[in-house]
């Protein structure tokens, strides 16, 4: 278990517990957290599961091609930090991420 | 002593009990009928279908699977080979590229509709769905118009089980088989006059310089008409069945269309139609106590995961306010449901179109013919009568 700190659309911080290897997507939506849609169930087809990642970036693997092609149709704005939340593998060296839902998502 | 036999027509008709015992007594469970561990937690089976190398679907997916299907489909092949697959036809099944289709799917919905409209009773399935999904599928896969009503036969054929053997029956091989030739002649139709279509696209696509070979360009075509047909008209029957059901639910659907979409994702969550598919352990996992070795299947009962109290509060209760996010209705991780897009936009509009001209109706069977299937459960026949 590592812990994820998501902040939602309206600004609350939500903490959540993750077995490794769940994705970030699978933390949120399981949890209920606000400001994830995920449609595709984590297939990387949908691009609404777009987060902005804010501490660890350095520890994630850079998005494969699937991803960077998906991250051209988010609904928010695309910053340097976003990626989709169902590619992001929890493990403890992401223990403590922090990541922010934008607005929306569709 | 508890069995779970996924064979039995006690499981078709009501697998719900036997999940709940899985679930709290046996979360780790070895069926000798089906040969097969199941997985019934919600947790688990998340864990698993995000474990892809462990839990492998390269020897297939379905429960009973087809002869030599595995391998060279979608859903029977692992990462990385199943990702260039994906690739090739995911596009054409982003939301943003099915907006095109949704005026066709509304004019196919109403004609559907009017040839029920005033009709006392009617059968859901045989006089409105299927004629609906088989309408829609030729349309998105802009296959020809002539052999509707046998593709539809043989894709609900194809996907059932014999209860007695166990096993695809000569009758279910033959459906297959049937539409493994009908695909040939559409792959081999699009070669020689290519179109702007999936099918056009998909039989000629080259990855990196790497061909499908005619095996994935065939079985993939398939699969992908079996699923168009079988999985949404499945499901959309069990959506109706909810409707019958629930008729506070359905009122409030018919006075505000806009609520369709939550009942969908709540039907997903609650009896959707794909019940449990399967894998194949690569490496020894052990797992509440039980220790399941690497060649052996296991089943990720989805249908169970949904009702798992452990992650969905009052489970049993059909709410169509829950909004029910991760529900495994469409599977999840690398092998999620390609068509739960356009699934979604389908039964929308079915079911706008479906409610303006009967918003009122009732079940008229109460124990209902469930097809026979360790994967799948729908009926055959769901029979609604108006007031």
């Amino acid at each position: 278990m590592s812990k994820v700190t998501f902040i939602e659309p309206a600004g609350n911080a939500v903490d959540v517990d993750v077995a490794d290897g769940w994705s970030l997507m699978q933390a949120a939506t399981s949890n209920g957290v606000d400001g994830m849609e995920a449609e595709c169930s984590g297939s990387c087809a949908c691009a609404t599961c777009h987060c902005y990642v804010e501490s660890h970036e350095e520890l994630l693997p850079a998005p494969a091609e699937n991803e960077l092609a998906m991250l051209d149709n988010v609904a928010a704005e695309r910053r340097s930090n976003s990626r989709l939340a169902c590619q992001i593998k929890m493990s403890d060296a992401l223990d403590g991420i922090v990541v922010r839902l934008p607005a929306t998502q569709v | 002593m508890f069995s779970f036999d996924p064979y039995s027509p006690a499981v078709d008709a009501d697998p719900f009990p036997f999940y709940k015992t899985l679930r709290d007594e046996h979360p780790c469970f070895w069926s000798p009928e089906a040969e097969m561990w199941v997985l019934s937690r919600y947790t688990d089976i998340v864990t698993a279908l995000n474990d892809w190398q462990t839990y492998s679907s390269a020897s297939g997916n379905l429960m009973t699977e087809l002869p030599n299907r595995a391998g060279s489909t979608l859903g029977t092949s692992d990462p990385p080979r199943h990702d260039r697959l994906r690739a090739l036809v995911q596009h054409a099944f982003l939301r943003r590229n099915l907006e095109a289709l949704a005026e066709p799917m509304r004019a196919i919905a109403r004609e559907a509709v009017a040839e029920i409209k005033d009709a006392k009773e009617f059968d859901f399935i045989g006089d409105f769905s299927s004629k609906f999904t088989v309408r829609v599928l030729f349309a998105a896969l802009g296959l020809p118009l002539g052999d509707e009503q046998t593709v539809r036969d043989k894709a609900v054929l194809m996907v059932q089980s014999d209860p007695k053997t166990r096993a695809k029956g000569p009758e279910h091989i033959d459906a297959y088989n049937w539409m493994r030739e009908y695909a040939a002649g559409v792959i081999a139709e699009r070669r020689k006059n290519p179109q702007n279509d999936l099918i056009s696209h998909f039989s000629m696509a080259e990855i990196d310089g790497d061909k499908l070979d005619e095996m994935e360009v065939l079985l993939t075509t398939t699969t992908l008409i079996m699923a168009g047909i079988e999985s949404l008209g499945g499901f959309m029957s069990m959506f109706a069945l909810n409707m019958a059901d629930f008729p506070e639910a359905r009122r409030q659907l018919a006075a505000n269309p806009e609520l369709i979409a939550d009942a969908v994702e709540e039907s997903l969550r609650f009896n959707t139609s794909a019940q449990r598919f399967r894998r194949r352990l690569q490496k020894d996992v052990t797992l509440h106590g039980q220790t399941m070795k690497a060649g052996d299947f296991v089943c990720l009962a989805y249908g169970s995961g949904n009702r798992d109290e452990r992650q969905f509060a009052n489970p049993d209760v059909y709410d169509i306010t829950r909004k029910p996010k991760g529900h495994l209705g469409f599977g999840g991780g690398v092998h999620a449901c390609l068509g739960s897009a356009i699934a979604r936009i389908a039964i929308k509009i079915a079911f706008e179109e479906f409610f303006k001209a009967i918003p009122e109706f009732r079940r008229v069977e109460a124990d209902l013919p469930w097809m026979p299937s360790s994967t799948f459960r729908s009926p055959l026949r769901l029979v609604l009568a108006r007031p």
